[in-house]
């Protein structure tokens, strides 16, 4: 009965809005006139100005000294990724290609409109987005394609290769007229033009492409964290049981078997016909898990936290934005024995962010802008400024996996009275081909231990051991501060890969 | 005071025990997709109301296995992992939450962005998914009367219009699933690159003067610009090829010869449709193309 009422109680872990707004201010900016104010991509200029591309191609620079929006550039497509180039120029990814626009007469708008890299096929399913670029420390470039849904058969004209690996043929993939019974036979998401679902590695001149990594479905998130590891997210569905976090290494398969195809030495199977089992020792295990309905459905993009806009233990650490839940989710590095695994755990959640968070981007002026899209899904659009007030407060630093159970250091002093009030989980999920999966072998985990270090900041928790490929999940809404506050993010999600010895 | 606290839990408790939180499984399994008064990804609540109201059982059927339903909509994942008694639960909580609400207005029929001052710039340029084009298409709109629709993904005019340029909203109103429309009448269409067989094309991008692009890409190595101009009132466009090492021996370019249109050019000689050009020619030539 007892645990009964105290997983009761866990459930409810009353999000208090108050704990976020005390520390930020929120505040929508004004959109620009006229325009769809969906945000799929954002930079920000050297001057301090805010690069924003919209839904239906144009490129507008917001000025946050004077509240204004001027245009740069229009007349792109599903732009979902910009970065901002030491010459002022902007690379975008749209739907076609990945273009650097450039003014080079000096009045303010783009003039150039030069294709850097386009050599990757499209079947006009709007289910292919592409995202990118990210720039690594050679000056690379990275960008991710997503691959086509069965919510509509491929155009009748494609660019690039068709392969026919796959039960329907060229035919039965165009045919509107008979989708409704071709669509089964297509899978819930295809790839049949090269390198959707992959990772390319082009080269800083554009000029050269390297497949680097396979098995995305829809990763509306790519970024470098501030140890150099290239991070990927891609959002629940067939292959996906919960949204994953990845950390993306050449030539490792991430899951979704779709792109497998493109693959050079792929065998010619088509991998709806692999056995789960046999695809699950291919891929590469998720670095992190938000679960469904709890943390986040559509995670987006991974930013750095710079120094000076949040409290100094934040500085560094990765944020994610998040369509479906008002929240964004920080990531809590950590590592075993050289693999990258991370708890995971809300920021400003039910806060007055809302939801729709597509893009994040730090201004010059310690302000973080938040552009929100949702095109056909839950979201919702225009731009959310949010400001720290410069005061620190609660809330969960580190988290490190430690024989036994979990370290977590905090940025304030904890009540020691407080911590029987620790609740764990864990679950594992199914790799399947259907959409989702419910969280699979739930399990209570008795804390054996609770233990403070004397400057009352860092806890360790004696949990008898953690279950390798498990989801565990610490639900702290019980904690408070010496002083009496509860925790801003409350709760929070560790995938273990690799259990510590 | 502690007494009613433990008390409340124990209440609680009990209730945890007879059924799972519908409104915790809704927020889990059905909230991204579906608002409470609106269409989102899938109906209203309001909507199921009106659909299962008194049919807990063909609202259970539906979730284990649903189908495609609406033309407009995709098809929603099966909810068999919620388990009957936790669809169940669900369907109380959107009986009840939905209970005395109603359908939210659409208050705009249309595209509420139609008079954007940036899509209603006159030249115009606007990538996008075009019917009778690969998915690599750009519209442009040379102004008020004429238009047309370039092919990035084959480095070529694939047709023209005259009479408006675009609809974009079928395609902008949501992910990208529909086609944009052409506002007008389709006048002329190429249904291969004039140039033949030259070599493998590759599309280099544009440059924007006076509004309008100058297209860049290379077939077979050569570097090709072209760059279109109305003819007023819709009568046709003027066409303009630069290209870079043209064939020492001088080339042709084949126009389509059944469209109700005549060609001239500033360089060159015709036959019929077929336009003869010397190397020199080659370097820089303006077509002219007027409706008949």
């Amino acid at each position: 009965m007892k645990t009964l009422i105290l997983s009761f109680i866990a459930g409810l872990s009353v999000v208090s809005a108050q704990e976020w707004t005390e520390h930020f201010s929120f505040e929508k900016i004004p959109n620009p006139v006229g325009i769809d104010p969906q945000v799929g991509a954002m930079d920000v200029l050297a001057d301090g100005r805010i690069a924003v591309a919209f839904h239906r191609g144009e490129v507008m620079f917001y000025d946050p000294s004077s509240s204004s929006w001027s245009l740069f550039a229009s007349g792109l497509q599903e732009p979902l990724g910009m970065l901002v180039d030491k010459d002022g120029s902007i690379l975008v990814m749209q739907r076609a290609e990945l273009t650097r626009i450039k003014d080079t007469d000096g009045d303010g708008t783009a003039d150039e409109y030069i294709t850097v890299f386009d050599d990757f096929g499209m079947t006009g399913n709007y289910h292919e987005f592409s995202y990118g670029p990210v720039r690594d420390k050679e000056g690379n470039l990275y960008i991710v394609l997503g691959i086509a849904s069965n919510g509509a058969p491929m155009a009748k004209e494609i660019r690039g290769e068709f392969t026919e690996i796959g039960k329907a043929n060229r035919e039965e993939m165009t045919s509107r007229e008979n989708w409704k019974v071709n669509r089964g036979k297509a899978g819930r998401m295809y790839s049949r033009t090269p390198w959707r679902g992959w990772v390319l590695k082009i080269s800083p001149d554009g000029k050269k492409m390297e497949p680097f990594a396979s098995g995305f479905r829809s990763p509306n998130g790519i970024g470098f964290d501030a140890k150099g590891r290239l991070l990927i997210t891609d959002n629940q569905g067939d292959w996906r049981p919960t949204s994953p976090l990845y950390d993306v290494k050449q030539g490792g398969f991430y899951g979704h078997p779709a792109s497998l195809v493109w693959g050079k030495d792929w065998d010619g199977r088509d991998p709806l016909d692999i056995d789960a089992a046999e695809l699950d020792k291919m891929q590469v295990p998720a670095a992190g898990f938000f679960p469904q309905g709890e943390l986040a459905n559509s995670p987006t993009w991974p930013v750095v936290i710079p120094d000076g806009v949040m409290p100094k233990a934040f500085a560094g650490q990765t944020l994610i934005g998040e369509m479906n839940q008002p929240t964004l989710v920080r990531v809590l590095d950590d590592e075993v024995d050289g693999i990258f695994q991370a708890g995971l755990i809300p920021m400003f959640d039910g806060a007055a962010l809302g939801i729709g968070n597509n893009r994040i981007v730090f201004g010059k002026d310690g302000s973080m802008y938040v552009g929100k899209t949702r095109l056909s899904w839950a979201g919702e659009s225009g731009i959310m400024k949010i400001k720290w007030k410069g005061e620190e407060f609660p809330a969960l630093e580190k988290m490190k996996a430690v024989p036994g159970g979990f370290e977590l250091g905090f940025t304030q002093k904890i009540d020691p009275k407080t911590l029987s009030t620790i609740k764990v989980e864990c679950n594992t999920y199914k790799y399947h081909k259907a959409y989702g999966s419910p969280k699979v072998d739930v399990r209570v985990m008795e804390v054996k231990a609770a233990q403070l270090s004397a400057d009352g900041r860092t806890l360790k928790l004696d949990l008898g051991g953690l279950v390798k490929g498990y989801l565990h999940g610490i639900d702290m809404s019980g904690l408070r501060s010496a002083d009496g506050k509860g925790l801003n993010g409350k709760k929070v999600w560790y995938h273990v890969v690799k259990v510590p010895e | 005071m502690k007494l009613l606290i433990s008390f409340t839990f124990y209440i609680s408790a009990l209730v945890l025990q007879a059924a799972p939180d519908g409104a915790q499984l809704f927020t889990t399994n059905c909230a991204a997709c579906h608002m409470p008064d609106q269409k989102v990804v899938g109906p209203s609540l309001v909507e199921i109301r009106t659909l299962y109201n008194g049919k807990p059982k063909d609202f259970v059927k539906w979730c284990v296995a649903p189908q495609k339903k609406r033309a407009d909509a995709i098809e929603m994942p099966s909810m068999v992992h919620v388990g009957e008694e936790g669809l169940l639960a669900i369907y109380a909580h959107i009986m009840k939450a939905s209970e005395g609400l109603s359908e939210k207005v659409q208050n705009q029929k249309g595209d509420p962005f139609v008079t954007s001052p940036v899509q209603m710039n006159r030249p115009q340029v606007q990538r996008i998914f075009m019917p009778d084009a690969g998915p690599a298409a750009i519209a442009i709109a040379l102004d008020n009367d004429s238009s047309l629709c370039w092919d990035a993904g084959e480095c070529r005019l694939r047709y023209a219009w005259i009479g408006g340029f675009i609809d974009g909203f079928p395609y902008w109103k949501g992910n990208g699933s529909e086609l944009a429309k052409v506002i007008g009448t389709v006048k002329y269409v190429e249904s291969e690159s004039p140039f033949g067989e030259m070599g493998e094309k590759k599309f280099l991008g544009y440059r924007m003067e006076n509004g309008l692009p100058l297209l860049r890409y290379q077939i077979g190595g050569r570097d090709v610009t072209e760059s279109f101009t109305a003819e007023a009132g819709g009568k046709g466009f003027k066409r303009k090829f630069a290209m870079g090492k043209p064939p020492t021996e001088g080339m042709e370019m084949r126009f389509p010869s059944d469209q109700s249109v005549s060609y001239a050019s500033d360089k060159g000689t015709w036959s019929g449709s077929l336009l003869k050009l010397t190397a020199s020619d080659a370097e820089a030539f303006t077509i002219t193309i007027s409706y008949k």
